[in-house]
């Protein structure tokens, strides 16, 4: 008898969520399958897309092979988010590390600025991640949003202890939220629930926390897949958003980046493709080298 | 329903207290209050006791016994005030609690032969939690095997599952679906034995208001699957009445959703939704977050 292996068709659908306005608009998620699932019923009508980091200030502490690509931008945030457009990133991600302030605790208005700027001065769209310290967010994130108002940028991260405060500012001015749990699904959920009361669900990506290979890296990934299962499989309203993979920061924090080239890109461009595996939607890198690995292996469309 | 009132736990600040201060009003005034809510017997939670355990454990029986008429249930893991509790207790005890531990095995499931006791004997094992259902069963079935080649009958035996969180990380959901499969299995693995749950453990770390209708509901789904009785907070009024079969209402309602229905929410009150909604999360129908009832 002949073998037909069996097409499964699920309910739910991972919401569209657009990012950055007008040409350099992107689009993220909306795939009613599960991860690469491309044998089953459905589509998914937008690939992965990735993003490279830059950060507000020069980095201290990055190993030489980490600073080698962007050696010349590395003090000047604009020519550094062009850099990265330079290398086709599909988006930019911007880090806003000096406001922490554990680093330089530099003012929210001088972030504001540098956000604008950059935004301005690349032609896809921007991420931009406060500090995580959560009282400090509250304060930075808000000038961001309305010193780019209109942007549509991609903000976060949003936290159980600052949303109220964050995410209607950065909803009033026309922006996209990353919510952000510490690896937990049901936390995720619940701050899910609570924007669900004010935001629409289509301007929300899931950051579930993302870890670097060898450092609880599995823990994101069983939750990535879970969350891809709730949403799509069992139709959960609360987890049907795109997932970003906040990883390159992760990787090369690692003893292994910091010790080889070799290893650095390894590390980042194992997780990155482990991340893509369990579903992730948009993944934030470090280095230029990974971004061309992924596109090589994934045939350019994250396939 | 047989209900074992928990609320003398060492874990309470005023419980831990009274006891090292051997104040008997706090440890009389609770037992009294757990017995006019109605509660079938009253746990004694000393922990580990440490200190003078032979002597504290005679105290807070003879203080107990004292002001109400209720068998006890002695709970510690420590053997030797085990023994004195046990010896101390003027109705049958029962053991609280043995389990599949090696040390256990030796040290405690003798003493409830010895004083022909009641014993709770969970599914813990050497090497801890049992992961799913078929480890939990496999290790009951040890354990259970062992007592009774020591003279325990499954009469005397009520057997615990371990309740755990329900918002343990993704996980809880997991557990508490095995637990409702384990109660109705139990009669086919062992006939005759009894069974019992510490009830309040699936709301644990969870917003302190929401704990109540979590485990009520959970104590109607598990005693529709045949739970003979659990550990639990007999000073909520609610509870009591599910337990008793007061809240018929409520109590079909739940059992529609184990059965599968979709309920209309449209005919439903808000509690009624309540009930419903966390029905659905404990069938893990839906995700748990803090905010299951707001969803």
């Amino acid at each position: 008898m002949e073998y037909k292996a069996p097409i499964e068709s699920y309910p739910g659908v991972v919401r569209e969520v657009t990012i950055g306005k007008g040409n350099k608009a992107i689009k993220l998620g909306g795939e009613n399958i599960l991860p690469l699932h491309f044998f089953d019923e459905g589509s998914r009508p937008n690939a992965p897309k990735f993003a490279l980091e830059l950060w507000d200030m020069k980095p201290e502490d990055w190993p030489e092979w980490g600073i080698e690509p962007f050696k010349d931008v590395i003090s000047d945030p604009v020519a550094w988010g062009k850099k990265c457009e330079s290398y086709g990133a599909d988006a930019v991600c911007l880090r806003l590390v000096s406001t922490d302030p554990s680093v330089k605790d530099s003012p929210p208005e001088q972030a504001a600025e540098i956000a604008k700027k950059v935004a301005e001065a690349i032609n896809v769209p921007l991420i931009v991640y406060g500090s995580a310290d959560a009282d400090k967010d509250a304060q930075v994130l808000p000038k961001v949003a309305s010193s780019c108002s209109g942007m549509n940028l991609l903000l976060g991260p949003v936290l159980k202890e600052n949303y109220e405060v964050v995410a209607k500012v950065a909803l009033d001015h026309g922006h996209t939220l990353i919510a952000q749990t510490p690896v937990d699904i049901n936390l995720l959920k619940e701050l899910n629930v609570r924007l669900s009361k004010f935001c629409p669900l289509d301007r929300v990506v899931i950051d579930p926390l993302s870890s670097a290979l060898g450092y609880g890296f599995e823990y994101t990934f069983s939750l990535m897949e879970r969350v891809k299962q709730a949403g799509v499989i069992f139709k959960d309203e609360m987890t049907q958003m795109p997932i970003i993979a906040d990883l390159g920061t992760e990787c090369w924090k690692t003893r292994e980046a910091k010790e080889s080239k070799e290893q650095a890109l390894i590390w980042e461009g194992v997780t990155a493709l482990s991340f893509l595996l369990a579903g992730a939607n948009v993944l934030v890198l470090r280095h230029p080298d990974t971004l061309n690995l992924i596109r090589e292996i994934t045939g350019g469309n994250g396939k | 329903m047989i209900l074992i009132g928990e609320s003398i736990h060492v874990i309470a600040k005023d419980v831990s207290n009274a006891i090292k201060e051997r104040n008997s009003k706090v440890i009389q005034e609770l037992a009294i209050a757990q017995a006019k809510a109605g509660a079938d017997y009253i746990d004694l939670n000393v922990g580990p006791a440490r200190k003078d355990p032979e002597e504290m454990m005679q105290w807070i029986v003879d203080v107990v016994q004292e002001v109400v008429d209720l068998p006890l249930s002695i709970d510690t893991m420590n053997p030797v005030a085990m023994e004195a509790g046990l010896k101390a207790c003027k109705k049958r005890p029962l053991l609280n609690s043995a389990s599949n531990k090696t040390e256990s095995k030796q040290q405690m499931l003798p003493l409830a032969q010895k004083y022909d006791c009641d014993v709770v004997i969970s599914v813990i094992a050497d090497y801890g939690m049992p992961p799913d259902l078929d480890a939990r069963v496999s290790s009951i079935l040890e354990v259970v095997e062992h007592a009774n080649n020591l003279g325990i009958p499954n009469e005397r035996i009520w057997v615990d599952p371990i309740i755990l969180p329900i918002s343990t990380a993704g996980e809880g959901q997991r557990h508490a679906e095995a637990d409702l499969e384990f109660i109705k299995i139990l009669p086919d693995l062992l006939p005759d034995v009894k069974s019992t749950v510490g009830l309040s453990n699936v709301s644990n770390g969870i917003p302190k208001e929401l704990r109540p209708i979590l485990n009520q509901t959970f104590l109607v789904m598990l005693q529709r699957n045949g739970l003979y009785s659990a550990i639990a907070d007999v000073l909520d009024e609610d509870l009591v009445r599910l337990a008793r079969g007061e809240m018929e209402d409520i109590t079909n309602l739940i059992y529609r959703v184990m059965d599968g229905e979709e309920i209309d929410f449209s005919s439903l009150s808000d509690k009624e939704r309540d009930f419903v909604k966390t029905a659905e999360v404990i069938m893990g129908k839906t995700l748990y977050s803090d905010a299951w009832l707001e969803v």
